[in-house]
């Protein structure tokens, strides 16, 4: 009955669980999804991570190469960061080049990992000039159901954490590269950015505040790429992001803010967990 | 801000007056206004206007043309699918206009439309979810002004100098009425036909209804002389 | 931080001239500073059925640089612009047409989106579209000392150590987009935002007095 009952009045059935404080997925308007993290998963990957909050899951893997550094920047080595979304994910996405959401899901990503300064570009020079590493980070999402900026941060900052780099002789000379895999040094991250959706529902007079929102909310909030993303640095903030959708009250951005510093612990804490317990 | 009538207003600021008069009696809101849970806001740029005793309207600059029920256009026919003809009046999909919906027209005696005329019509139906749909009869079935317009001339224009020169103050078509002869129509979607004796006539119509869109009445009055002057061949 | 003084406040000089293209439904030219923009608007038009929504307009909005080449980073551009766009017209009115946005970029010192965003607001007047209310983008520069510069010069730009655009809405001057550039504290933003809110007044005033000298005329 519920189901039928979604599909014929989307937005009254909506209301009805918002008038009564709730969710539709039982949650209450900040309570996050839980989070299932998982180091190394793919073992043909340099590193790799899977995460899951809630339904939604994004695989992440490191690549390693070398090449020549830019003429331009001689010091500085390569870090891309690309984010697919697949027909598999959701049934939004057709096959075929990327749509205009994964370019922008894409971008985002990219952006924060800029901004945040977490990968010092010098330090993926090997040799100015002549080699240095790239780092490719592949982001598959296998099941998007919201917030998917979220997952492919964690899952990325978690593999890059993971991330060790194997020593590399290069002959000036020869121009011989020698790469000795049984000494790796890990890669350096300063700071660990943490990104955090929120959905804003605009059920006037007040609007609401959803953290994490599911697909099904964000599709009632405005649709997709309308979600307020936060993104934490070590008290620092390196990316507000928000396109359209409803608007944002001063009250409202304030607690945003304060809630997204709050879950940014919390996640920290669930990857340096993740990272021990990989360890041992 | 305070808003009152004959302000220059934008899309998002709201009116209080409006509010006011609801309370006591009914009003009615026309184009460029929209009801928001108990307030009414603007929603198109242009000069706030009011009739008495409760009339609101929002007098904005278009060029493309909404359908909107109960005006006359002027439309192209492009297409005649089965019994209706399909006319293009320049909104975003094209207007249905049944052959039945002509002055004396019956299953056997079909109306004699082309693709490719000229109609002057009336919208019957204009529904944002709906096809819009046309009719060239009146509710007695009477033809009246409507109908196909065979010969003459037609130009686009933006939809408020149409409106303009439909405003009974506007001298326009007053003062050129009395120079020459010459037949005119003016459709809401922003179309003008005309059919005067000469081409140099028309022609004459067409800059005068043109050259009227950023003038006063003054200005139009002198125009209309000069054009007039010109035409007679008194000034070369 | 060191908060500067009210002559700081002022923006770049705007310059506008509204129905600057005879033959599109709407367009607007925008000089702010010497960044300068034309946004043409075509709606609401028949679009191809696949693209079509029975709820609201689809909003289609192609932004053309100066070099011509598409590229990941325009269609991020584009994509700001369509969402807040979206956010500002009432589309529920106009089901199943579309409306085209297209956007030429003439030059870009600094504040290139901004410009845009403001560009695109004027030619939605002009178009005569219905809108729940304007819109109206600044942008603040966060300078290597630490101080707030409004709508920062190319070379300020170059040398900012964050970069916050922001963009209000005309009703209640809440935040209806955002999106940063470099690290920043939560003081800076809050002082940012604050600051951005009051001079989006004065964007508002300036589209005021467009309307008011166009509506003399029209």
């Amino acid at each position: 009955m519920a189901e039928v009952y979604k599909l014929i009045h989307p937005v009254k059935y909506f209301n009805d669980y918002i008038n009564r404080n709730v969710r539709p997925d039982g949650r209450k308007f900040d309570d996050q999804r839980d989070i299932k993290l998982n180091v190394n998963a793919i073992k043909s990957a340099d590193a790799s991570a899977v995460v899951k909050c809630g339904n939604t899951t994004v695989v992440c893997g490191i690549k390693l190469e070398l090449a020549k550094p830019k003429a331009e920047e001689p010091e500085l080595g390569f870090f891309v960061t690309n984010v697919e979304l697949l027909p598999l994910c959701s049934s939004k996405f057709r096959p075929g080049p990327p749509s205009d959401h994964a370019q922008v899901v894409s971008n985002v990503v990219s952006d924060i990992c800029i901004n945040s300064k977490s990968v010092n570009l010098k330090e993926l020079c090997i040799v100015p000039d002549k080699l240095a590493w790239v780092v490719y980070c592949d982001m598959v999402c296998l099941d998007n159901d919201g917030s998917i900026v979220d997952a492919c941060i964690i899952t990325l900052m978690t593999s890059l954490k993971s991330l060790t780099l194997p020593k590399v002789n290069y002959d000036v000379e020869t121009e011989e590269i020698v790469v000795d895999t049984s000494v790796r040094m890990p890669l350096n991250i300063t700071g660990l950015p943490i990104a955090t959706s929120f959905a804003v529902y605009q059920q006037s007079p007040r609007s609401i505040v959803l953290i994490d929102p599911s697909a099904d909310e964000e599709e009632m909030c405005g649709g997709v790429g309308a979600n307020l993303i936060i993104c934490c640095n070590d008290e620092q903030f390196c990316g507000i992001q928000k396109f359209g959708g409803s608007n944002l009250s001063t009250e409202a951005e304030k607690k945003t803010l304060a809630i997204a510093k709050e879950r940014s612990k919390l996640v920290e804490k669930v990857i340096e967990t993740c990272l021990i317990n990989e360890i041992k | 801000m305070k808003i009152s009538i004959g302000d220059v207003v934008l899309p998002g600021d709201y009116c209080e007056e409006i509010s006011q008069v609801a309370e006591k009696s009914k009003v009615i809101i026309g184009p460029g206004l929209r009801k928001e849970v108990d307030r009414v806001y603007i929603t198109k740029p242009g000069v706030l206007k009011k009739r008495n005793p409760g009339t609101f309207w929002v007098d904005s600059y278009q060029k493309r043309y909404v359908p909107s029920r109960g005006e006359n256009v002027i439309g192209v026919v492009v297409q005649k699918a089965g019994d209706i003809f399909r006319v293009e009046i320049g909104g975003s999909i094209t207007a249905a206009l049944s052959y039945l919906s002509f002055e004396g027209a019956t299953k056997k005696n079909r109306p004699e439309v082309q693709v490719g005329d000229v109609v002057y019509a009336k919208m019957l139906v204009a529904s944002k979810d709906m096809e819009p749909e046309l009719v060239c009869v009146d509710s007695h079935g009477k033809k009246g002004r409507l109908g196909v317009l065979s010969d003459g001339f037609v130009f686009k224009c933006s939809l408020n100098l149409i409106r303009k020169i439909l405003n009974p103050n506007c001298p326009l078509l007053e003062t050129l009425k009395n120079e020459w002869p010459f037949e005119v129509a003016a459709g809401m979607n922003g179309r003008i036909w005309i059919k005067a004796n000469s081409m140099r006539e028309t022609i004459a119509v067409g800059n005068a209804i043109l050259g009227a869109e950023y003038l006063n009445d003054e200005e139009i009055r002198s125009m209309c002389n000069n054009i007039a002057a010109i035409l007679a061949g008194h000034v070369s | 931080m060191e908060i500067e003084d009210e002559n700081n406040f002022k923006l770049r000089p705007m310059k506008c001239e509204l129905n600057y293209l005879s033959r599109s439904d709407g367009s607007a030219i925008l000089a702010q500073g010497e960044t300068v923009v034309l946004v043409s608007v075509n709606g609401p038009l028949d679009i191809k059925s696949t693209s079509q929504s029975i709820e609201k307009a689809t909003l289609e909005v192609l932004f053309c640089t100066k070099g011509g080449k598409p590229s990941v980073a325009d269609r991020f551009k584009e994509n700001i612009i369509r969402q807040t766009c979206e956010t500002a017209i009432l589309g529920c009115l106009y089901p199943r047409t579309g409306i085209s946005l297209t956007i030429q970029e003439l030059e870009d010192f600094g504040g290139l989106l901004t410009c845009t965003v403001n560009c695109a607001c004027l030619a939605l007047l002009n178009s005569g579209i219905a809108m729940r209310h304007m819109v109206a983008a600044v942008c603040c520069a966060v300078s290597e000392e630490g101080n707030l510069v409004l709508e920062p010069s190319y070379t300020q730009v170059q040398s900012a150590s964050a970069l916050l655009y922001f963009v209000f809405d005309s009703r209640e001057r809440n935040l209806v987009t955002g999106f940063t550039e470099g690290s920043f504290s939560e003081n800076t933003y809050e002082e940012a935002l604050a600051r951005c809110r009051l001079a989006s007044d004065v964007v508002f005033d300036f589209y005021r007095d467009i309307v008011k000298q166009y509506s003399d005329v029209i």
